[in-house]
């Protein structure tokens, strides 16, 4: 529908015209006008040229070697779980105390990451917030694939692997039923759910895309098969009057959903007795450091795909500000977290807890919870600079470390708390092995894998929603967007 | 399973559970003999793999499939022989406990005795001769031994038989027999690390070579010198169950014996002194003397008769303290406390002490009447002569020499356990024969000409005189599991041959039983000869009459000689730079011959934790000055050899002194590589043997990581393992109560006929580990080897915990008995995903290994780390036969589940039904997990918390009882008691404790 409309858009961040906004007289006030969304030379015919190439041109030489690391990186991975998962958990460096290892950070870290993208899609989308819908698509795509890493590593970590299905409360001729009970059925329950329908939220957003491309496409395949995905949209009135109402009320669903689903892996932690994981503050704070480490992610990978995909007209370096903002306002709130935990610790006065609180950063592996507080509380502090926060190595930087240092979060809460407990008799040391690494990295290559065919494979940019935007746009050259949502 | 003929059908007379003692019926008689006529008519077609394997479609008589037999047999280890009693499942054995029946062991055994299961299993058994290393038939091997033999005997050149200790009167016979057929045959007789054994001290001494009972069950003052009773020295389960009489109080006021010990090493005994003193090792002649000085000054004990005062001048208390850093105030509350226990004190020297240290122990006991009393020697048997490490030497170069025709081992392992094994190995290539009789192709018959393989102690006949009024037997419990032969059968079978024309019996079944018709069976009996020894065996032990010996008296000459000696000797330890250093035998290895046994590899030391190995024990003084941390080798030389090996930092090691133990470095497929042998720094030039006091010690490069099951000593400050003095007992003691538990939200569980609990008193509890043992052979516990433990993944269901508090010089040492607490209130339970671990109607946690899938998520959540988890699949470890020791009553864990404690529950379920059966409620005892069996000390008390009479839920009310981590609302079902020091009120010092 938006095919037809060619209108020329303003040179926006040059433009010195103001105009009227909502009909009224009065001009805009230069201290209130911010920079647009859309920059440069785009117009719809551009933007879905652009966008629909990607998938449909042969990508460069650079994606395939891409592509080949990648999976090679993923290949090393699932041969080290199928080692692993021959030989046994013994592979690994767990042991007792320390019962819960690399897998278990790797599978929090992950589902950390997965908050990124269903967070900043639906929150933002239920506050009116127009600069998600340029990284929305790819920001949900990050959810799904740091999901599909993420669920790896429950179902490999346990003793038999091949048994994960007696996680799930399904009738069976043995007559046996799951333990309530356990965190970890609600931790299933919170992750498939949550995993389902971030699958469900990004497919509802892909479907007009789905469309498009295929009334776009030439070869009769990818027709047939785009013609599928895209389940008849025509994109009627009626059809888009029931879409925007579903979006809303899937986005509404999400929201709690993205809340509810760290929360209850928190609970695995906080509902043990284990000191340091026995804590009320977990829920919140696992929420927090999800969405931290997601927003870090987002940003480590729009660093490279505006640049890379030539999108930097739809994700601005306004887009990138806003994003930084966000993951300096969360560490912010992450520091608050350490050191309320750390108060905690304290007030509690349970000699167990206030050791282990001392042993994160003083004890045998010390480095573990400095680092991440290096990291995670000091290094985002640069993004208080406006500078920073429009300069790429630095956002690389500050994300890298984020991402980082919530993984080492995590190693601190799990290795760091099982591995002094309360008999000094039992306690032991961590020393993961090759195959914990190789586990680690593997998931990276499956992630960016999967990313990569995400990128040059399917529409990266929700074009729908940022047609609505350039159509602001260009009837509203300098006018705030993000109020006027309707 | 390979060639072993495990179902015997000649199976003994079973003996019922334990607490009966009924007489032999009848139709069991009747039984008896045909079992007897068959085995002895099977017994003469030696070997023949006769019986194809048929199906229980028949059943053998006295098996009964899944019901146990229990067969009292005898192990000899050292001067030791240990009644104990088998038990047996469809014809193998598989779990070893102590004999009740035997008056000395009343059903405790020693960990080593109870994992010789794994010895009898063992892959690495010999199957059949070797000839020059090839396989051979016995026909092949017997002509090839009689042949060289025969030739030796007119050439007038000796053959040697070296023997470990020979406490069987009739293997005695045997050999006797053997000499009479070959003339030239030289026994020696040789145990490589018992050290001075009791029986040459009181040679030298009291001039008869006795070796006497220690009762430490009489004694109130215990003093030793170095002397680790309770650990490895002389037979500690006796020593152990004594102690533990006096240190179990019902409530404050109650006696409680005293022990100091003087060590310069951190021994079990020393970890459980109320007076420990580090003291160098050549200080413990003179404290004693100075000892004996002061009883007699300040108390007026006279000296015995003959030994002058003067020889006592050099010894003055004060001067004595001052010299080897002692606290005088101590050394006098000793010296009070021991001439207020006159009878009731007993004071004992350490085997790898010198003569010295042992006369001057000797004058204490006789000054403050031990003798008779504490020391008792009225029944003691005629112990046999045994070799020194200088014997060895002067050995070696015998057969060097070319002084014998042949040599023969049977059962030693000289080629690794002399001091100097190179030398030895030398001298024996150039033997014409070399028979080696044993169960393995250890490092001596690897260089024997002829290797006999021998029948394990439960596969054999034999007897023993644990002393002259009493009588043990060792019965077989399976037919010979390869082609192998009792090796008393081989000997006479050799005097046989040799003594040509005279057809003796070479069946020595039939020979013992001869044997004891003609010298044991007493004249007048009503009872005929074949229910005698039907009664024998089954008791495993006959009492005799016997006429006490009179007391044995000091031989005061030779305590002044003694005294004299010490007087002469420069105080000050050898020359600067050089350390004392003492060697005794491995609590697990003892002196090498359990090295191919997992489960003691496996069992980590109760001191240090560490086990795959051994290490240098360093003071933690010594190890500052030398720059040397756990795991760093360490080179320590003692005359002109010198071993590498990796240094502990000890804390309570005596500055100045190292501490090491034997049994380890041997070659074989478990022990391979594993700790350094000690043996070359035994001296064999006539000094001091054990006891190296001027061996230097130097950092040699590098780092060997010990395996230790525990790696942090303290509790910081947490309240887990109480230790009170009894101050604070009386101070301290709660009013008993019948519930203390704290109060919690849960609902209270309802439980049905029965609420099993624990209670373990650490008073008693010495950390001595058998219970680990006793567990591993009762709930099939794979061993997981050393790089497995050094991981962190153990398997033991029940640890012994060590906590050092105070001074790193001298440390209290408190042990802490850990294992799955079978909470009301279990972490573990809210948290399994799968149920795979639920809570019993009577209280048990269980573990249901069948729907474990092994989230571990059970084992993070429990406080006391007491879940073990399959990282691999253990059982794979296991290579035939080693799986026939596994107990059928319980699973075997594959890879992958979650494991632990389970209260014995096959034991529950079976002791419940028994009394099902018998229309009976369940009697306090009827139950009694592996574990509490197997304490020495009995610190282990088990039953039903319901009955509010029994035993646990006495002791569960006790006013010193305490739950570990009970602030966290876990509601155990054990209940411990707290460990209870007894040090004395010393003026101007703190208390001890």
């Amino acid at each position: 529908m938006f095919e037809a409309t060619e209108l020329p858009l303003p040179p926006a961040p040059a433009s010195k015209r103001r105009r009227r906004r909502r009909g009224s007289d009065e001009s805009f006030p230069e201290s209130l006008r911010v920079e647009p969304l859309v920059q440069g030379d785009a117009s719809l015919g551009k933007l879905d040229d652009h966008v629909r190439n990607l998938s449909e041109a042969k990508p460069p030489r650079s994606w395939y070697v891409a592509l080949a690391i990648t999976s090679l990186v993923g290949l090393i991975g699932v041969t080290a779980v199928g080692y692993m998962v021959y030989e046994g958990i013994g592979t690994m460096g767990n042991n007792v105390p320390v019962v819960w290892g690399f897998l278990i950070i790797n599978f929090v870290f992950w589902v950390g990451i997965g908050h990124a993208g269903t967070l900043i899609s639906v929150i933002l989308y239920l506050f009116r917030q127009r600069w998600r819908n340029a990284i929305s698509r790819t920001a949900e795509a990050v959810t799904v694939f740091a999901f599909v890493c993420a669920m790896m590593f429950p179902a490999v970590h346990v003793g038999r692997p091949w048994l994960p299905h007696w996680l799930f409360a399904y009738p069976n001729e043995r007559r046996l039923w799951v333990n309530f009970r356990s965190p970890l059925i609600w931790d299933v329950c919170a992750v498939v759910t949550y995993f389902s329908v971030s699958v469900l939220f990004w497919y509802l957003g892909l479907i007009p895309d789905f469309a498009s491309l295929r009334s776009r496409v030439k070869s009769k395949v990818k027709r047939a098969v785009f013609g599928f995905m895209s389940l008849g949209w025509v994109g009627n009135a009626r059809q888009w009057l029931h879409y925007e109402k579903a979006y809303l009320l899937l986005a509404g669903l999400t929201t709690t959903l993205a809340l509810s689903v760290h929360s209850i892996v928190s609970m695995d932690f906080a509902s043990s007795m284990v000191p340091g994981w026995h804590m009320t503050i977990f829920p919140p704070y696992f929420v927090v450091g999800a969405a931290f480490s997601g927003f870090a992610g987002v940003v480590l990978v729009f660093a490279f795909v505006r640049t890379a995909m030539k999108l930097e007209n739809y994700i601005t370096m306004r887009h990138m500000d806003l994003l930084n903002r966000t993951v300096l306002f969360l560490s912010c709130v992450m520091t608050y977290a350490y050191l309320m935990e750390g108060f905690t610790a304290w007030f509690s006065s349970d000699s167990f807890n206030r050791y282990i609180f001392a042993n994160y950063v003083f004890g045998d592996q010390w480095w573990a919870g400095s680092l991440t507080i290096f990291f995670n509380c000091v290094l985002p502090q640069l993004l208080w600079f406006p500078k920073f926060r429009r300069s790429v190595p630095v956002m690389v930087l500050v994300s890298a470390g984020v991402t980082l240092g919530m993984w080492l979060e995590r190693y601190t809460i799990i290795v760091l708390s099982l591995h002094r407990d309360y008999l000094p008799s039992s306690w032991g040391t961590y020393l993961p092995t090759p195959i914990d690494f190789a586990i680690l990295l593997g998931s990276v290559g499956i992630f960016l894998t999967l990313l990569l065919l995400f990128l040059r494979k399917m529409p990266i940019i929700a074009t729908w929603e940022v047609k609505a935007d350039i159509v602001h746009y260009q009837t509203h050259p300098s006018g705030p967007m993000e109020a006027e949502h309707a | 399973m390979p060639e072993s003929h495990e179902f015997p059908p000649e199976a003994l007379e079973p003996l019922e559970p334990p607490s009966e003692a009924e007489p032999v019926s009848r139709r069991r008689f009747l039984s008896l003999v045909a079992a007897s006529a068959a085995l002895a008519a099977t017994s003469a077609c030696e070997a023949a793999p006769a019986d194809t394997i048929v199906p229980y479609t028949k059943k053998p008589t006295d098996v009964i499939p899944g019901v146990a037999d229990y067969y009292a047999s005898t192990y000899q280890e050292g001067l030791v022989p240990y009644g104990v009693l088998v038990k047996a499942r469809e014809g193998r054995p598989i779990h070893i406990d102590g004999n009740n029946e035997h008056p000395v062991f009343k059903g405790k055994t020693s960990l080593r005795a109870q994992a010789e299961i794994i010895g009898l299993y063992d892959p690495d058994r010999l199957r059949r001769p070797l000839l020059a290393g090839e396989p051979a038939s016995w026909k092949e091997a017997d002509a090839r031994v009689v042949d060289a033999l025969k030739e030796a005997a007119p050439h007038g050149k000796g053959v040697l038989l070296l023997t470990p200790a020979v406490i069987s009167p009739t293997r005695q016979a045997v050999i006797d027999d053997l000499k009479k057929a070959l003339p030239g045959l030289e026994h020696v007789a040789w145990e490589p690390a018992l050290g001075l054994t009791e029986r040459e001290a009181s040679e030298t001494l009291y001039g008869e070579g006795l070796a006497p009972r220690y009762r430490v069950d009489r004694a109130r003052v215990i003093a030793g010198f170095e002397a680790d009773f309770l650990g490895t020295m002389g037979n500690a389960v006796e020593a152990v169950s004594g102690f533990a009489q006096n240190r179990k109080l019902a409530k404050p006021g109650d006696p409680m014996s005293r022990l100091y010990c003087f060590e310069s090493r951190m021994s079990i005994t020393g970890s459980k002194a109320d007076v420990r003193v580090p003291v160098r090792p050549s200080g413990a002649a003179r404290l004693a003397f100075a000892v004996a000085r002061a009883l007699h000054d300040e108390h007026g004990i006279p000296l015995p008769a003959g030994l002058p005062l003067e020889a006592l001048n050099p010894f003055g208390l004060d001067a004595v303290a001052r010299r080897y850093g002692v606290d005088e105030a101590l050394l006098g509350s000793l010296v009070d406390d021991l001439a207020g226990a006159r009878g009731e004190s007993l004071v004992l020297a350490g085997p790898s002490l010198p003569m010295e240290a042992h006369a001057a122990v000797a004058l204490l006991n006789t000054m403050l009447d031990a003798e008779g009393h504490t020391v008792d020697a009225a029944f003691s048997p005629d112990v046999p002569t045994l070799a020194t490490p200088a014997r060895m030497a002067d050995l070696t170069r015998a057969i060097a020499s070319d002084t014998y025709a042949a040599v023969v081992f049977w059962q030693t392992n000289p080629s690794y356990a002399v001091p100097d094994a190179e030398a030895f190995n030398r001298a024996l290539a150039g033997v014409p024969l070399k028979i080696s009789l044993g169960l393995r192709k250890d490092e001596t018959a690897r260089r024997c000409d002829v290797v006999l393989p021998i029948n394990h102690w439960l596969e054999s006949w034999n007897d023993y005189e644990p002393s002259t009024d009493l009588l043990s037997l060792q019965q077989p419990l399976i037919r010979p599991l390869y082609e192998t032969r009792q090796a008393e059968e081989i000997l006479l079978g050799w005097a046989n041959a040799l003594a040509a024309g005279a057809e003796a019996e070479t069946d020595y079944r039939t020979y013992l039983m001869a044997r004891w018709k003609r010298e044991v069976y007493p004249a007048g009996t009503l009872a005929t000869f074949q229910q005698f020894w039907v009664a024998a065996v089954h008791d495993g032990v006959l009492r005799r009459d016997a006429t006490p010996r009179s007391p044995r008296m000091l031989r005061a000459s030779a305590v002044t000689e003694a005294a004299g000696k010490v007087a002469g000797m420069d105080a000050a330890s050898g020359p600067s730079g050089t350390v004392e250093l003492l060697l005794e035998p491995d609590l697990r290895m003892w002196d090498g011959r359990y090295a191919e046994i997992g489960w003691l590899q496996e069992l980590p030391d109760p001191i240090t934790k560490v086990s795959w190995g051994n290490f240098l024990a360093v003071s933690v003084a010594d190890a500052k000055k030398l720059g040397l941390a756990d795991g760093d080798l360490v080179s320590v030389a003692a005359g002109a050899r010198s071993v590498t090996l990796p240094a502990l930092v000890q804390r309570g090691q005596a500055q100045g002194t190292v501490f090491t133990v034997l049994g380890y470095g041997r070659e074989g497929s478990v022990s391979g590589e594993r700790g350094a042998n000690l043996f070359p720094l035994v001296a064999d030039d006539g000094s001091e043997p054990f006891f190296r006091p001027a061996a230097r010690l130097s950092r040699a490069s590098g780092n060997q990581a010990l395996v230790r099951s525990q790696t942090e000593f303290t509790t910081h400050g947490r309240d887990i393992a109480p230790v009170w003095s009894l101050e604070e007992y009386a101070k301290n003691a709660r009013p008993p109560k019948e519930d203390r538990s704290l109060p919690t939200l849960n609902p209270n569980l309802e439980w049905g006929d029965h609420k099993w609990g624990m209670a373990i008193d650490l008073s008693a509890c010495i950390g001595c580990s058998a219970c680990q043992i006793a567990c591993q052979s009762e709930n099939n516990i794979p061993v997981v080897g050393p790089e497995q433990v050094a991981r962190g993944r153990i398997m033991h269901w029940i640890r012994s915990d060590v906590y050092y508090e105070g001074p790193a010089d001298n440390p209290q040492v408190a042990h802490s008995l850990m294992l799955c607490q079978q909470c009301d209130d279990a972490p573990c339970e809210p948290v399994c995903p799968v149920a795979a671990t639920v809570h019993s109607k009577d209280g048990l946690n269980e573990q249901v290994y069948n729907r474990c899938i092994g989230v571990r998520y059970c084992a993070a959540n429990c406080p006391y780390m007491v879940r073990r988890f399959n990282f691999f699949d253990y059982t794979s470890f296991i290579t035939d036969p080693l799986d026939l020791a596994f107990n059928p009553e319980v699973t075997v864990r594959p890879r992958g589940v979650m494991e632990k404690c389970t209260f014995c529950v096959q034991r529950i379920r079976n002791g419940v039904q028994i009394a099902k059966d018998e229309g009976r409620p369940v009697h306090d005892g009827d139950i009694v997990p592996a574990c509490a069996v197997a304490c020495p000390a009995e610190a282990i008390v088990f039953g039903d918390l319901k009955d509010p009479q029994s035993r646990v839920s006495k002791l569960s009310r006790s006013d010193r009882g305490y739950k570990v981590l009970e602030d966290l609302g876990t509601r155990p079902a054990i209940t411990y008691m707290t460990e209870l020091r007894n040090p004395p009120e010393v003026p101007g010092k703190k208390s001890h404790v």
